[in-house]
C-alpha cells in the first residue's frame, strides 16, 4: 500500500506532486495585484486537499483566477495548478452565468447576430450612450472597445472560394475560430494566401463551433461540452481523411488540445497531435524542406512580440517567432513574457477592469519603451487589450507573413 | 529543430553554460522544466565552505585539495580561473556580487547562522570575520510579514557584537498587500515595492527610526533588477542592508531572471515551460531529444548538456528500490542497498546527497560504463559532492558548467 501511494499519483492534475515550494506564487499575475485572491498554491493544491472532503471548503473567489496557466508554466514539478482550480469551479460553483456572462461567452450566437447588422452594431457599440448602458446595466466596463464585427464572415467569403481550393494537390483543414470568422476575416484570408502559395488547398471542417474557452470561464459547462464534442467529432473526420487541422488562434488551439481533456473530459486523443497552430506547421514543413517561403524585398517592420499566456503554456512561442525571424525585413524584439490582463472575457467585466489593467501595466510600459511599429501576438484577446491600452496596432504572425510574402516567388519555389 | 548545443535544465548550471556558449556565437537552447531552485537561493553563492573533515575553509582553493577523488572539482582544469569567469558572467548579467575565490566571507542564514561563502549579492548583509561592522543596528520588519524570523535573528546578531533594536513598520501599499496574509510573501511584497512611490513611503518610515549605524531589512526589494534597492538606499538617511527571508527569495528570483534575460539577449533560445521526456542514443552519441510540448519534434544538436539538478529538481528520481536518471537512464553512482542510502542521524551528512550521474574525466555522462561522446553532465546532477556538508552548491553548478562549455569547444 505504502509503495503504491508513493509511486503513483492517485488524484487528478498531479496534485500529489506538489512540493509546496511556492514558486508558482511568484508568477501569479492576479495575486500580485489582488489580495482577495489566495494565490495559486493556496487556491490550488493546498485547499484542494480540503475540497476533496466536500464543497464546504469551496470559495467563490476562485473565479478571480484568470486561468492564464502561468503557475503551471512556472511549476518545476508539472502540477496542473490552474486545472485544479478550474475543475473545482466546474464541480462546485453555484454561481451561474449572468446574462452579461452569457452574452460575452456566446461568441457564435452573438457573432452571428452582430455581423448581420455589422455597420449598425459597430456604430452603436462605439457610441458613448451605448457604452454607458453596457456599463451600468450589463456591467461591461465602459473603457472597453468591442472588437469590430465584419459584415461578411470568413465562412461566407470562403464559400465563394471553396471550388478553387479543391484544385490544389495537397490539403489541410482550417479551424478558423470566432475571431477570424466574425471580427477579422482578413486573418483567415491571410492564412489561405500563405497556404495556397505553398501548394495547400484549404478545407473547412464539416461543422465548427466556438472552441468554448469563454464558456469555460463563464461557467457554461453544459454548452461547452456540447460544442467541444461536436468540434472533436468533426476533426476526427478530417483526420481520417488525412488532414492536419490548422488554427490561427493560440487560445482556441490550447483549449481544444488540453482543456477539452483535462477539464471537460472530452476524448480528443485521435485529434490532439493533428491539431496545431499554422505557425508550427509552417515551421516544421520549412525545416524539413517540404515547403519554402519567399519574402518581398520592400517589406520592413519593427515588431515587438508578446508571448500570450496560452502560447507560453503550449510551449510554442519559438515556432511563431522563428518564422517571423525568417522574414528579412522584420526586426523582432522579444517582450518580457507576462500576462496582458484581459484573459478573454475577464477584462471586459466591470468588476475586473481595474485589476485587468493593473496586471497588464508593465507590459504596456515595455511596449512603449520598445517603440515598435506594431506588436505581434498569436492571441486575439491580447490584441484587443494591447490596442486599447497602448497606441500600437497588434497583428497575428500569420498576417505579418502574408503581408511580407512574395506570392509569385513562393509559388514558384513550391512548384505551384 | 537543430541547435549547436541543447542544455537540458533551466537553473544556475544550465543558464551559466547557455550564456557561456551563446557568447561564443553558438546556437543554444535551454529547455528548463519550469522555474529552478534559484528561487531558494538567499543571495549568496558558495564555492567551498568546509573541507572534507568539516573544518571551515578560509581559502576554498586550498581546501579543494582535501576533497575525495570523486568530487566534481577534480574534473575542472583550473578552478580559480573558472571561478573568476563565473563572477564576471554574473556581473555581465547585471548581478552585482562581492567576494573572491581565494578567501571566503560569511553569509547570514534566515535564522542568523553564519556559513562561509564565496560571492554575495550587493546589498545583502555579510561579514568578513565573526564581528558585524556596525555597533548599533535597527532590525526592521514589515508588520504582518511572517517569513522573517526576527526572534532568531536578534540574539544571533547580538552574538556578533551589535546592539539590536527591533522595529516594525508598514505603509499604505504594504497594508493593502497584507489583506492576503497567505500571499504576504517576500516576492509579492517586492512586486509592490517595485513602484517608486511605494519605496518612498518605506524610506520615510525608516528615516524616522534612527539614529543607527545601519538598518537591516528583510530582502523584499528588487525582484527583477536592482532599481528599487538603489532607490531605497538613496532615499534613506542611514545605510541599509538586507537579510535573507524564507523562500521564495527575492535575490534568488532576481538572479534567475537576470541570467535568463542575459541568455536571451545573447540570442539564446529559452524553452521555459517545456521539459525533455526522452533521448535517443545511437552509436555512442545522443541523436536527439524529445520534449513534452513539442511532441513529434526531434530536438537535434551536436552536443547536449545534462543540467537537470538533483532529487528536488527531478534530475534524479528514486523509489524504494533504486535511484535513476530519468531521461537517458545514465549510470548513477549510488549505494546498491537501500539501507546504505541514509544515516539515521538526520543532521549528519547523508550518503544520498552524493548520489548522481557518473562521468569520465571530461564530464561525459556514462551509460553502461561507456562515455557518451556528445553528452556532458554538469551541476547538481553530478555525483561526488554533498553540498549541505561542503557548502559547494553554486560553485559546483557554475564551475562544472563552464568546464563543460570549455570541453565542448576543445
Amino acid at each position: 500500500m505504502n509503495a503504491r501511494t508513493q509511486l503513483k499519483s492517485i488524484s487528478g492534475h498531479e496534485l500529489e506532486q506538489c512540493l509546496k515550494c511556492t514558486i508558482c506564487t511568484v508568477y501569479c499575475p492576479v495575486a500580485a495585484v489582488e489580495p482577495a485572491y489566495a494565490g495559486p498554491k493556496q487556491a490550488g493544491p493546498d485547499k484542494e486537499r480540503y475540497r476533496m472532503k466536500g464543497e464546504l471548503f469551496f470559495e467563490q473567489n476562485l473565479k478571480l483566477c484568470l486561468n492564464c496557466k502561468r503557475c503551471e508554466v512556472a511549476c518545476p514539478n508539472d502540477v496542473k495548478i490552474a486545472d485544479i482550480i478550474q475543475s473545482t469551479r466546474i464541480k462546485y460553483s453555484t454561481h451561474g452565468p449572468s446574462l452579461r456572462d452569457r452574452m460575452l461567452a456566446s461568441t457564435d450566437f452573438v457573432g452571428t447576430l452582430a455581423h448581420n447588422f455589422a455597420p449598425i452594431t459597430n456604430f452603436a457599440l462605439g457610441l458613448k450612450p451605448m457604452k454607458v448602458v453596457l456599463d451600468s446595466v450589463m456591467k461591461i466596463d465602459k473603457h472597453r472597445t468591442f472588437p469590430a464585427y465584419s459584415f461578411k464572415t470568413f465562412e461566407q467569403w470562403f464559400k465563394k472560394h471553396a471550388a478553387e481550393q479543391a484544385l490544389y494537390p495537397k490539403h489541410i483543414s482550417y479551424f478558423h475560430g470566432c475571431y477570424a470568422n466574425y471580427n477579422y476575416p482578413k486573418l483567415g484570408q491571410d492564412f489561405v494566401k500563405i497556404m495556397n502559395a505553398c501548394g495547400y488547398g484549404i478545407r473547412l471542417l464539416e461543422k465548427e463551433k466556438c472552441c468554448g474557452v469563454a464558456m469555460i470561464a463563464n461557467g457554461m459547462y453544459k454548452e461547452v461540452k456540447k460544442a467541444g464534442e461536436l468540434n472533436i467529432r468533426s476533426m476526427e473526420k478530417a483526420v481520417k481523411e488525412g488532414d492536419t487541422i490548422l488554427t490561427t488562434s493560440s487560445t482556441c488551439t490550447f483549449t481544444m488540445r488540453d482543456e477539452y481533456k483535462e477539464l471537460l473530459g472530452i476524448d480528443n486523443s485521435q485529434v490532439r497531435n493533428h491539431l496545431m497552430l499554422a505557425t508550427r506547421f509552417l515551421y516544421q514543413k520549412i525545416e524539413s524542406g517540404e515547403i519554402k517561403l519567399a519574402f518581398r524585398k520592400d517589406y520592413h517592420k519593427r515588431l515587438a512580440y508578446h508571448s500570450a499566456c496560452h502560447m507560453e503554456k503550449m510551449g510554442w512561442v519559438h515556432y511563431s517567432t522563428a518564422l517571423l525571424r525568417m522574414i528579412p525585413g522584420v526586426e523582432l524584439i522579444m517582450l518580457e513574457s507576462q500576462c496582458c490582463g484581459i484573459a478573454g472575457t475577464y477584462g471586459f467585466k466591470k468588476e475586473n477592469y481595474e485589476r485587468s489593467q493593473k496586471i497588464g501595466s508593465s507590459l504596456f510600459q515595455n511596449i512603449k519603451e520598445a517603440k515598435p511599429e506594431a506588436v505581434s501576438t498569436d492571441c486575439e484577446t491580447c490584441k484587443w487589450q494591447i490596442e486599447m491600452s497602448t497606441d500600437y496596432p497588434v497583428e497575428n504572425p500569420i498576417t505579418t507573413i502574408a503581408d511580407a510574402l512574395d506570392v509569385e516567388a513562393t509559388r514558384k519555389l513550391n512548384r505551384i | 529543430m537543430k541547435f549547436d548545443t541543447i542544455i537540458i535544465g533551466g537553473g544556475l548550471t544550465a543558464l551559466t553554460a547557455g550564456i557561456s556558449l551563446a557568447k561564443k556565437q553558438k546556437r543554444v537552447a535551454v529547455i528548463g522544466a519550469g522555474q529552478s531552485t534559484l528561487h531558494f537561493n538567499s543571495g549568496s553563492l558558495d564555492l567551498l565552505g568546509y573541507d572534507n573533515d568539516g573544518n571551515e575553509a578560509a581559502n576554498p582553493l586550498e581546501a579543494i585539495k582535501t576533497l575525495p577523488e570523486g568530487h566534481p572539482y577534480h574534473k575542472v582544469s583550473d578552478v580559480k580561473l573558472l571561478a573568476n569567469k563565473a563572477k564576471s558572467l554574473l556581473e555581465e548579467a547585471l548581478i552585482g556580487v562581492d567576494g573572491e575565490a581565494t578567501g571566503n566571507h560569511y553569509r547570514i542564514s534566515p535564522i542568523g547562522e553564519l556559513a562561509p561563502t564565496w560571492l554575495t549579492v550587493d546589498g545583502m548583509a555579510s561579514l568578513h570575520g565573526k564581528q558585524l561592522p556596525w555597533k548599533n543596528i535597527i532590525l526592521a520588519n514589515i508588520e504582518g510579514f511572517l517569513d522573517f524570523q526576527v526572534y532568531f535573528l536578534k540574539p544571533a546578531l547580538e552574538k556578533l557584537g551589535a546592539n539590536v533594536t527591533l522595529r516594525t513598520f508598514t505603509t499604505p501599499s504594504l497594508e493593502f498587500a497584507r489583506q492576503s496574509p497567505s500571499e504576504f510573501r517576500a516576492t509579492n511584497i517586492a512586486k509592490y515595492l517595485d513602484d517608486e512611490t511605494n519605496v518612498k513611503e518605506v524610506a520615510e518610515k525608516l528615516n524616522d527610526m534612527g539614529p543607527a549605524d545601519a538598518i537591516l531589512l528583510p530582502a523584499v526589494l528588487g525582484i527583477a533588477n536592482e532599481k528599487a534597492v538603489a532607490q531605497l538606499r538613496k532615499d534613506a538617511n542611514m545605510p541599509i542592508y538586507f537579510l535573507a527571508t524564507m523562500h521564495p527569495s527575492v535575490p534568488g528570483v532576481r538572479i534567475a531572471t537576470l541570467l535568463r534575460r542575459h541568455f536571451q539577449a545573447l540570442g539564446g533560445f529559452h524553452f521555459q515551460s517545456d521539459f525533455v521526456t526522452e533521448g535517443e542514443i545511437k552509436g555512442g552519441r545522443v541523436q536527439f531529444v524529445k520534449t513534452h510540448n513539442m511532441v513529434d519534434e526531434r530536438m537535434e544538436a551536436d552536443n547536449f548538456i545534462l543540467a537537470t539538478g538533483s532529487f528536488m529538481s527531478r534530475g534524479l528520481r528514486s523509489n524504494y528500490q533504486e535511484v535513476w536518471e530519468p531521461i537517458f537512464r545514465l549510470d548513477v553512482d549510488s549505494a546498491a542497498e537501500r539501507k546504505d542510502w541514509h544515516n539515521d542521524q538526520f543532521f549528519t551528512a547523508q550518503h544520498f546527497m552524493t548520489f548522481g550521474v557518473g562521468t569520465d574525466d571530461k564530464l561525459h555522462a556514462l551509460k553502461d560504463g561507456k562515455a557518451i561522446e556528445n553528452l556532458y553532465a554538469a551541476g547538481s546532477v553530478l555525483s561526488g559532492n554533498d553540498f549541505l556538508k561542503l557548502c559547494d552548491h553554486e560553485g559546483v553548478d557554475m564551475i562544472t558548467a563552464l568546464q563543460v562549455t570549455k570541453n565542448i569547444s576543445l
